[in-house]
């Protein structure tokens, strides 16, 4: 993808429209760059990143959680975690921030077309798979049932809340999980592995998309395979250590590949060739 | 027939010629080049005072180009936060039209290879900015110190290609060869310091090679140990052990012309302002691939220096045909844990030569 500056580490300005708080941690911030000429030409796939400034925290890689099919605004979803996420969240509207990119391989979106989509998610793990569903609902009849399955820590801790709400309007199937119930709560309990055990997918034309922590990832790869998906129809995204973004500093080296130019979307089969953390535990 | 002597491949620079073309190129260049210190320490040193430098090519420099290219530290932009915006400024810099003069072949494949870095995927403004107009004259190395083994990596004694101007010693003279179009404009524009070579240089530049091959005191398996790690076929215990003996301390990657890593990060000057600076990294580093909340995908106990030795060895050899070790030795020499290259080659061939 041209890089519309040649200048590849300058962050250009964006200022905050709008911000949604998804739970206690997590809140989607929706973002226009300052320069209206920026924000006419940024393209993007869902599955890339930016990777955010903020005054004297550096910058990290945040995942796109909005669908290039709503142009306009640029939506990064963030869990307040380290030193730059906790000064995100204390943005208010009408702040500046610093981004550049898009950047990295995103989901092959081609290859998805016409297939069964099984989206598997934890906590923040939503979020990129969010511009993913929403890329999908905004051209329904070029993908075939879209399925979401769903896992957070507890009923308080469910981010996206509107999100789900509406893909179920659309009739997507929408199935929630939490680690711990608390009163009122009367959907499933346990991880998001037992979820799938509910479903009868359509192994000939379905896909799964994980995203989520790497212990429910190796669970869900396990279950995954025994239900009979081929590694080629698993796709994921990697969680990295970034620094530049484009493939030059190596902080997000993975076994030979780079996550930032490599990735951050694999197929698991591309994951299964390396030696990661994720993988061997 | 100036035309003639200037359009040949090689020519002569008779030694008592030497400081007079530097002095020449000086006057139209930054001039930088291994110089011997009071202490006694050989560094590549911007000169100015011509006169008062001792240059030595005889004994590989401490230090490489890298940190003219790539600087320890270097800001990238200043940035101010004000209730106007969040403002970044590019840092502007002029870099001087700069002559390297006396590179080693190492720390030539070196440049070589970091101008591969910056520009194959994205072309890097901070590093193509001190590249560009910087003119490299490398000396063949006649002399291989004793933990020199570029002779197993393919970056030298003798280079054939890839610097502007290459001269080999000849004992009373240098035979220049003209690597690219810069080293041809320098020998055209200051003829008077060169003389037309024949083929009895020719012939005592090939002695030269011949007898500098001979010259290396370790025999180190590079080949085999690139053939051991394609293959993943280097023992767990290999990593375990090496990881183990890695102090952690960075001197590998810093001195280590090959070594680009880098980190980005923001300098707090006063509460509006402040600074993005690069600066040097190294895989070996704990927190090299650490994320927010503590997650690491690298265990450190166990797989510290793999990607350092994966890298230079296995990955840059996929992606380049060659690897980025240029076989300098400066990392045998700094390293007091016993986990630096040779080591690693030597540990990963044991029991498969």
């Amino acid at each position: 993808m041209p890089q519309p500056s040649t200048d590849i580490y300058l962050p250009r300005q964006a200022k905050v429209e709008q911000i949604e708080v998804e739970n206690s941690q997590i809140s989607t911030f929706v973002l226009a760059f300052c320069d209206r000429s920026d924000n006419d030409a940024f393209r993007y796939q869902p599955g890339q990143f930016m990777l955010v400034s903020m005054p004297h925290c550096g910058e990290a890689p945040i995942s796109i959680s909005s669908p290039p099919t709503r142009p306009g605004n640029i939506h990064l979803s963030v869990r307040q975690a380290g030193k730059l996420t906790t000064a995100m969240h204390g943005l208010r509207v009408g702040d500046t921030i610093g981004l550049r990119g898009p950047y990295g391989r995103p989901f092959p979106m081609e290859q998805l077309e016409g297939k069964d989509l099984l989206f598997v998610a934890g906590g923040i793990g939503l979020a990129p798979l969010r511009a993913v569903v929403n890329t999908c609902l905004d051209q329904r009849d070029r993908f075939g049932a879209l399925t979401v399955l769903y896992g957070s820590r507890t009923p308080s801790d469910i981010a996206f809340q509107s999100d789900l709400g509406l893909w179920r309007k659309q009739g997507m199937d929408c199935r929630l999980t939490v680690d711990a119930a608390e009163p009122g709560w009367d959907g499933a309990v346990g991880l998001v592995t037992s979820l799938l055990a509910g479903l009868k997918p359509e192994l000939s034309r379905s896909i799964a998309l994980i995203c989520g922590p790497p212990l429910m990832f190796r669970a869900v790869l396990g279950k995954l395979a025994a239900m009979g998906f081929s590694d080629e129809q698993v796709l994921t995204t990697m969680e990295r250590h970034m620094k530049c973004g484009v493939g030059i500093c190596r902080h997000c080296h993975m076994d030979g590949k780079l996550a930032c130019v490599d990735g951050p979307v694999f197929s698991l089969a591309e994951l299964r060739r390396l030696k990661i953390m994720e993988l061997d535990g | 027939m100036p035309h003639a002597s200037a359009t040949t491949s090689s020519h002569l620079l008779k030694k008592d010629h030497l400081k007079g073309f530097l002095r020449k190129l000086a006057k139209e260049y930054r001039l930088v080049a291994p110089v011997r210190n009071r202490h006694n320490d050989v560094l590549f040193t911007v000169i100015d005072d011509l006169d008062a430098a001792e240059i030595e090519l005889g004994e590989p420099p401490q230090n490489s180009l890298k940190q003219f290219f790539l600087p320890q530290q270097e800001r990238l932009y200043s940035y101010t936060n004000t209730p106007d915006g969040y403002d970044f400024r590019p840092t502007q810099t002029t870099i001087p039209p700069t002559v390297y003069f006396g590179v080693h072949p190492c720390d030539l494949s070196a440049v070589l290879y970091m101008d591969v870095v910056f520009s194959r995927r994205q072309r890097d403004p901070f590093y193509l900015r001190r590249r560009q107009g910087s003119v490299l004259i490398g000396v063949n190395c006649n002399s291989p110190a004793p933990n020199c083994f570029c002779n197993a990596t393919g970056s030298g004694p003798f280079l054939e290609m890839g610097s502007d101007l290459q001269l080999t010693d000849l004992g009373d003279r240098f035979l220049v060869e003209i690597g690219r179009a810069p080293g041809h404009a320098l020998i055209e524009h200051w003829q008077g310091f060169f003389s037309p070579s024949g083929d009895k240089d020719s012939a005592a530049r090939y002695q030269a090679f011949l007898e500098a091959r001979g010259r290396f005191s370790r025999q180190v398996h590079v080949e085999q140990a690139i053939r051991q790690l394609e293959a993943g076929t280097v023992p767990e215990q290999v990593w375990e052990e090496l990881s183990l003996r890695c102090q952690d301390c960075g001197g590998c990657a810093y001195l280590c012309p090959t070594c680009t890593c880098f980190t980005i990060s923001d300098q707090q000057l006063d509460a509006t302002s402040g600074q993005r600076l690069r600066s040097w990294d190294a895989c070996t580093f704990g927190g090299f691939t650490a994320m927010t909340g503590g997650h690491n995908p690298v265990q450190a106990k166990t797989s510290a220096i793999r990607q350092r030795f994966l890298h230079k060895l296995r990955d840059d050899v996929r992606q380049n045909g060659r690897p980025s070790c240029v076989g300098c030795g400066r990392c045998v020499s700094v390293c007091f844990g016993g986990t630096d290259i040779v080591r690693f080659v030597e540990r990963a061939c044991q029991g498969s030569l």
